[in-house]
């Protein structure tokens, strides 16, 4: 049985028509698409904030909402912890007041979440008796986390949660989430306008465009599909490589992908493990053969494994013990002759790679 | 006249000064819960006639006080159709007793407590008491324990608003309320003074200690709105 079954078509007097269905069967399961795709009102109505004029929602094995059937129960009894675009925490209550506030009201009084535990493991202790206008934005975020955790939810809902913090902020809110899913196994759907941010976290991705569904598949097929490579704004096509090993010589630092080396631009020793490197699939350029008396520092060799072409690009996975995206012109694809199991180099420049942790 | 014969209120004056105190502070209390009620109403919803809604609610404070004043003694005398019902049901008679004088200052203010506390409504984020539902709480749990309190200085302003202008409430006032001597709001007694001989010369301690009264209601509302802001800015 899913842990969430999702069908909806509403039509808005704007104009606006969403026809969306989905079924949720992982513990980080994304909702993903441009802004204006229809994310935020997939979770508004999962949440019980917005009524569509047909939708059918099943949590579990508890219909929540079912319009054919006259079922809408109301959003304090559907046991949903929601984490907003803003952290929306209650400025007269301090943030121990806030975190016990769902604590206080949880239906179900069986579910294992402590308060204890939740501040240890988001790091908030300090920050009990301060009130929500003396913290920082990931701090606020931090506590909107445990907050949503101690109502008990049976799923949580996160809309974009880190859109309002800035990148090294996000990346280490990414790493809460991630010890959060670990800790409870508490399945959670999350709205993203980011690769970057699908691939690091998320087992199964739900693609949205303008409405509809355009696939559903595991973050390396989904972001495979014409769809999320031909997009030019920020939900447009990121690569995200895992570094297993970092080392630091002198001023300048490398990281290991498969068994090549990676060299990166001059950093801070990171705090926290694991660390990524994320960059534009425009920033590399493909080689038949290996080329020397170049500036570019970062050669690495690996195999075509698939090629697809959108609008006036083609984009390459190149298989480099990780996948990696590459984006020339169809032309260059040609005078190449890229097809899948092609040897290749890939030539990067390693200011062109941004390190986030 | 001497500062002693000054600090010292004659019986008249003491009886208004009192009866002008209780009858705000019945106006303003029983005012309030409406007043939040209406108040959160017309933050929150929209409709169509919702202008009509509003300018019903708006009127005392644009007629002249003396026509709401008339209205209200047709409704509540004995035999007007309000006022029936509350003596042939309750035994109760409202025109010419002080609770009249409530009930006029009651009606004259409510448009100003009303305007204030749905300010203060409408400056809550209606989203928090979104994320309040998601933690479990019901429509009327989110209300109490999010938007009321958040709200809470426009409810103050708003009732010493209301208090303050039934303090000087006099036009309705005068047109139900007994005006008697020794039954007469401090409004009254100065205009039944002024009648008298000598009266302009007596009422200046009145003129003083409305002025008083006055500053005392803005003073309290600036020294809790301090009080608040506190750690709720940012």
């Amino acid at each position: 049985m899913s842990r969430l079954s999702f069908q909806c078509e509403h039509r808005f007097s704007g104009g606006f028509a969403l026809d969306v269905a989905f079924d949720v069967d992982h513990p980080v399961t994304a909702l993903f698409g441009p802004s204006g795709s229809g994310k935020t009102s997939v979770l508004s109505v999962i949440g019980g904030f917005l009524r569509p004029q047909r939708a059918k929602v099943v949590l579990g094995e508890r219909t929540v909402l079912d319009t054919a059937a006259g079922i809408d129960v109301p959003p304090e009894r559907r046991q949903l912890g929601m984490v907003f675009q803003t952290h929306l925490l209650f400025p007269h209550l301090d943030v121990e007041a806030n975190l016990r506030y769902g604590q206080r009201r949880r239906q179900r009084k069986d579910r294992p979440i402590e308060f204890d535990r939740v501040v240890d493991v988001l790091e908030i202790a300090r920050l009990l008796k301060r009130y929500p206008g003396k913290l920082s934005g990931g701090e606020c975020q931090r506590v909107a986390l445990g907050r949503a955790l101690l109502s008990g939810p049976e799923m949580l809902l996160m809309d974009e949660p880190l859109a309002s913090l800035d990148a090294s902020l996000k990346a280490r809110i990414l790493a809460y989430l991630q010890r959060v899913v670990a800790e409870w196994h508490i399945p959670t759907l999350f709205v993203s306008h980011s690769q970057a941010e699908v691939r690091r976290v998320a087992d199964w991705v739900v693609v949205l465009q303008q409405g509809r569904v355009v696939t559903a598949a595991a973050p390396g097929e989904a972001l495979s599909r014409p769809e999320p490579l031909g997009w030019k704004n920020a939900a447009g096509p990121v690569n995200l490589l895992r570094l297993e090993e970092l080392a630091f010589r002198d001023d300048h630092a490398t990281g290991r992908v498969g068994d090549q080396l990676l060299y990166l631009p001059p950093m801070e020793r990171p705090s926290a493990s694991p660390v990524f490197v994320q960059f534009s699939p425009a920033d590399v350029t493909l080689g038949r053969q290996d080329v020397t008396g170049l500036s570019t520092r970062n050669h690495l060799r690996g195999r075509v494994c698939r090629l697809v072409e959108v609008d006036g690009a083609v984009f390459v996975a190149v298989d480099i013990g990780q996948i990696l995206w590459a984006e020339v012109t169809p032309d260059a694809a040609d005078e190449l002759d890229l097809k899948p199991g092609s040897e290749i180099v890939c030539l990067l420049k390693a200011h062109s790679l941004h390190v986030v942790e | 006249m001497d500062l002693f014969s000054f600090a010292l209120l004659t019986p008249y004056e003491w009886s208004a000064l009192r009866l002008s105190f209780q009858v705000a502070v019945c106006a303003a209390l029983a005012g309030l819960p409406l007043a939040v009620a209406i108040g959160y109403f017309l933050a929150r919803t929209d409709f169509p006639g919702k202008w009509l809604l509003e300018a019903l609610i708006h009127l005392p404070l644009v007629l002249p006080p003396v026509v709401t004043g008339y209205l209200l003694l047709i409704l509540f005398a004995p035999r007007g159709p309000i006022g029936a019902v509350l003596s042939g049901v309750f035994g109760v008679k409202i025109v010419f007793t002080w609770w009249a004088a409530v009930l006029a200052s009651l009606v004259v203010s409510f448009p100003l407590m009303v305007r204030a506390i749905r300010l203060a409504f409408q400056g809550v984020d209606p989203r928090l008491e979104m994320a309040a539902r998601s933690l479990g709480a019901s429509r009327l749990g989110a209300f109490f324990s999010i938007s009321l309190p958040l709200a809470r200085r426009g409810l103050v302003a708003g009732w010493l608003l209301a208090f303050a202008r039934s303090l000087g409430e006099f036009g309705a006032t005068i047109m139900v309320s007994s005006n008697v001597q020794g039954q007469r709001t401090i409004p009254l007694e100065i205009y039944s003074l002024k009648s008298q001989t000598d009266g302009i010369e007596q009422c200046w301690r009145l003129v003083v200690l409305s002025i008083l009264l006055a500053c005392a209601a803005l003073a309290v509302s600036e020294l809790l709105e301090r009080k608040q802001s506190r750690h709720e800015s940012a």
